[in-house]
């Protein structure tokens, strides 16, 4: 018994006290959104009642276009989830298959590329999308196909590297069988590598999908207009500074986006925690 | 015939999708260079060129497959890259905005003043002779002319038909415009001046009066510069984007345009107290925020990992548990923080029963932005310590114990060393993102508390991205140029520490 305290209760301490703060935040969030006062004060701990006027209020509020900023969010993220690893993928291939001249500077500029925080260059960004606004309305600043291709250029160097690096893991030796048989680089691009690739592209895809979720000063600046906004950028502005008022919807709003996101990652995990130790940062 | 189609089919496709990109590139390239924009509409044609000598021809086999990845990077992040460095070498804000061109003609635009008497005249918009023309009306000294760019005709009363007022509304030859018509031309008619007596014109002050004025601004195109004619003031390009008044140089023409000034923007970073002193706070802070964020992160982390290093029972549940933190979207997780740190109704004060202003108070603000994060980011650092404990050979740590070191000399000579070792490159590359971390200020106290008195924007929880952010796209002046400079920097810190871990990694010994 001795041996059992010494050895075990402290880790059991620890866990209890970890799991109490990880979860506390949850917890609220959750009997917030089925109290039905909606409002953020915390007048006991354990719910007394229970509601689902906040659920009801996100979609049939008028003023909460929910739904259209859920489907703006999953537009984008998943348009952005299958190009950048369309595109990414014939890159990542030739980086980690192909020989070329110049290919370990062009790898080590990939890596300086991926490295920089696309944020920094946001003045710029935003410049040069007023001036592509200026001879193509609908694809310039302020448009969401403009924020796609913003997207879809600053996910490029993370999703080139992360691909590489599994791409790398792949086993060489089917593609030069391939090339023995006297394949093009084009068959064995679609015939052996992309068949065999298809669980590592899925996986980039969904965590592109993830990042692009998360992403928030890019789409505050460009959709200005309340039904073009994404999720976070809605909810943002929802409670912005109305935190008292809005809290319960805004609780019941949270839950809703986050669950696609929390069964995605669930179902990654072993991926994501293998992507991070390659040295990628989720956001 | 159908099988030779089938095998072609894939050729076909490449054709189909190869022309369809190409046109419509061609048809964006076109539209930039009607609208002057040259450098898109450069690059764009230059994309087109290499697109189709790339996929036409067997040139290069390996650029077929990275030109669609390179074109995006080159677009999206090394053109904005490179950009951020010209704009930060020019004076490029609220006021100094435009081209220099725009700025001119702008300045003569509204370089007018109008004549002694205040003259105004009633007016009715229309056609004359197939130009732009003004029916106006002097309806107390009952006068009447008809104005054009370029000519004016006084009408004497009887050939007017007037309404109730005395406006003159019909003149033969004359046609009024119709509603429509008028907001169609509206740019061309109110910017169009009917000539009036000498140097004097009519302006249109919306679409039923006009002002009489003159060109005071004339702008001599062969000296560069702006002249007052009627005090004989002379403005010239001060150099950081303005007309200056030569005799009072603080006394400049506005708009002004953006203007290169090569490395004032640096040379004021190092100088001017007022852009120092808010830089130098907020770069102690970032430091400190980040530094604090990966120690705090990392030593939850990592207990936690030697915590649930033993199958104890529920491991599984506690670990599930931990993880939820780092999968719920963090916005939202943010926002929520942001809730719970409420004053009056928050549940943080509500369960500690105290009344604290969190977000008013610098180091209250400072203590709820490091906890959030280690909210969010401790479940990183104990999935990747418990990984990397799983890597240490257990031979080491059992060697050890047999020659009778105690688990806490274990510890902390084998596997804490060798933990170190492993994780040293993610600890550099957390403390670079979180040096970035915008989100977690923006939307966590939007980088408050500030000081409403000292008139600076930075606030004490502001990290230099945010506080670039508030620089560039802020309520009153946006200054894209300084921002932009103080992005560079940011970036040449950031290039640093990732190369420094790199180097620690020696990822780039594995680039072959």
């Amino acid at each position: 018994m001795n041996k059992w305290i010494t050895d075990n209760l402290w880790r059991h301490v620890v866990g209890v006290l970890v799991a109490f703060f990880a979860l506390f935040p949850l917890y609220l969030v959750i009997i917030s959104s089925v109290n039905p006062t909606g409002s953020l004060q915390v007048s006991s701990f354990i719910p007394t009642e229970f509601s689902l006027k906040n659920y009801q209020q996100l979609f049939n509020d008028p003023t909460i276009p929910y739904l259209v900023w859920m489907k703006n969010t999953l537009l984008i993220s998943g348009a952005v989830a299958i190009l950048s690893v369309i595109i990414g993928a014939s890159s990542a291939f030739a980086f980690s298959r192909l020989r070329f001249k110049g290919k370990k500077f062009g790898i080590q500029l990939l890596f300086l590329v991926q490295m920089f925080p696309a944020i920094l260059a946001l003045s710029a960004v935003y410049v040069i999308m007023e001036r592509v606004y200026n001879f193509a309305p609908g694809y310039g600043l302020g448009t969401q196909p403009g924020l796609l291709l913003v997207y879809l250029g600053g996910a490029m160097g993370v999703n080139i590297w992360l691909l590489k690096g599994f791409v790398d893991s792949i086993p060489i030796e089917l593609d030069e069988a391939a090339k023995v048989d006297g394949a093009s680089a084009m068959q064995t691009y679609w015939q052996i590598f992309i068949p065999l690739a298809a669980p590592i592209l899925a996986v980039v895809s969904l965590l592109s999908f993830i990042g692009t979720f998360n992403e928030f000063i890019l789409a505050r600046l460009f959709l200005v207009d309340m039904n073009s906004r994404t999720i976070a950028v809605g909810l943002q502005g929802f409670i912005g500074g109305q935190y008292s008022q809005n809290w319960g919807a805004f609780a019941a709003g949270s839950i809703i986006a986050s669950i696609p996101i929390v069964i995605i990652f669930l179902s990654l995990q072993k991926y994501i925690i293998s992507g991070l130790t390659a040295g990628s940062v989720k956001g | 015939m159908l099988e030779s189609l089938f095998r072609n089919l894939p050729k076909v496709l490449k054709y189909v999708f190869l022309a369809l990109t190409i046109s419509i590139l061609l048809m964006f390239t076109q539209s930039a260079f009607a609208k002057k924009e040259y450098e898109i509409g450069v690059f764009l044609l230059v994309s087109i060129i290499v697109i189709a000598i790339t996929y036409l021809t067997t040139f290069s086999i390996p650029l077929k497959f990275f030109l669609p990845g390179i074109l995006f990077l080159t677009a999206f992040v090394i053109g904005p890259i490179l950009y951020t460095v010209v704009m930060s070498t020019y004076q490029y804000q609220t006021g100094n905005y435009i081209s220099k061109d725009q700025s001119i003609e702008r300045v003569q635009m509204l370089g007018i003043a109008p004549d002694e008497a205040n003259t105004t005249f009633d007016v009715v918009v229309g056609k004359y002779n197939n130009q732009i023309a003004v029916l106006a009306s002097d309806s107390i000294n009952q006068r009447y002319l008809l104005s054009t760019s370029t000519e004016k005709i006084e009408l004497s009363p009887s050939l007017v038909t007037v309404d109730e007022n005395g406006v003159a509304t019909k003149v033969n030859d004359f046609t009024p415009a119709t509603g429509d018509e008028i907001v169609q031309l509206d740019f061309e008619i109110s910017s169009t001046r009917f000539k009036y007596e000498g140097d004097y014109f009519i302006m249109l002050e919306g679409s039923s009066v006009g002002a009489v004025a003159r060109q005071v601004l004339d702008y001599v195109k062969s000296a560069d510069k702006f002249i007052n004619l009627v005090d004989g003031t002379e403005y010239v390009d001060n150099g950081r984007g303005n007309y200056a008044n030569t005799d009072n140089l603080e006394d400049v023409l506005q708009p002004g345009w953006r203007s290169p000034i090569w490395f004032s923007h640096y040379i004021d970073l190092v100088k001017d107290e007022s852009v120092r002193n808010p830089l130098f706070t907020v770069f102690i802070w970032t430091v400190v925020f980040a530094f604090l964020t990966v120690l705090t992160q990392f030593a939850l982390g990592l207990l936690v990992a030697m915590a649930m290093n033993k199958p104890i029972k529920g491991r599984r549940v506690y670990r599930s548990i931990f993880i939820l933190p780092y999968a719920i979207p963090s916005i939202m997780s943010i926002l929520v923080w942001g809730g719970m740190f409420n004053t009056e109704f928050g549940a943080i004060n509500a369960l500690l029963g105290t009344e604290i202003a969190w977000f008013q108070n610098a180091t209250f603000a400072r203590v709820a932005v490091i906890l959030v994060n280690l909210w969010l980011g401790f479940p990183y650092f104990y999935l990747i310590t418990s990984g990397a404990m799983q890597a240490i050979p257990s031979e080491l740590s059992e060697a050890a114990a047999i020659d009778g070191a105690s688990p806490r000399q274990v510890f902390a000579r084998i596997t804490l060393p060798l933990l170190l070792k492993i994780v040293t490159p993610l600890l550099i590359a957390s403390f670079a993102f979180n040096f970035n971390n915008f989100n977690l200020i923006f939307l966590l106290t939007g980088g408050g508390p500030r000081n409403e008195l000292d008139g600076q924007i930075a606030g004490a929880t502001d990290i230099l991205i945010s506080y670039t952010y508030k620089i560039a796209f802020g309520s009153n002046v946006q200054d894209l140029g300084l921002a932009s400079a103080i992005s560079v920097i940011i970036f040449i810190i950031i290039a640093s520490i990732s190369l420094f871990g790199v180097r620690k990694s020696k990822v780039l010994d594995s680039f072959s």
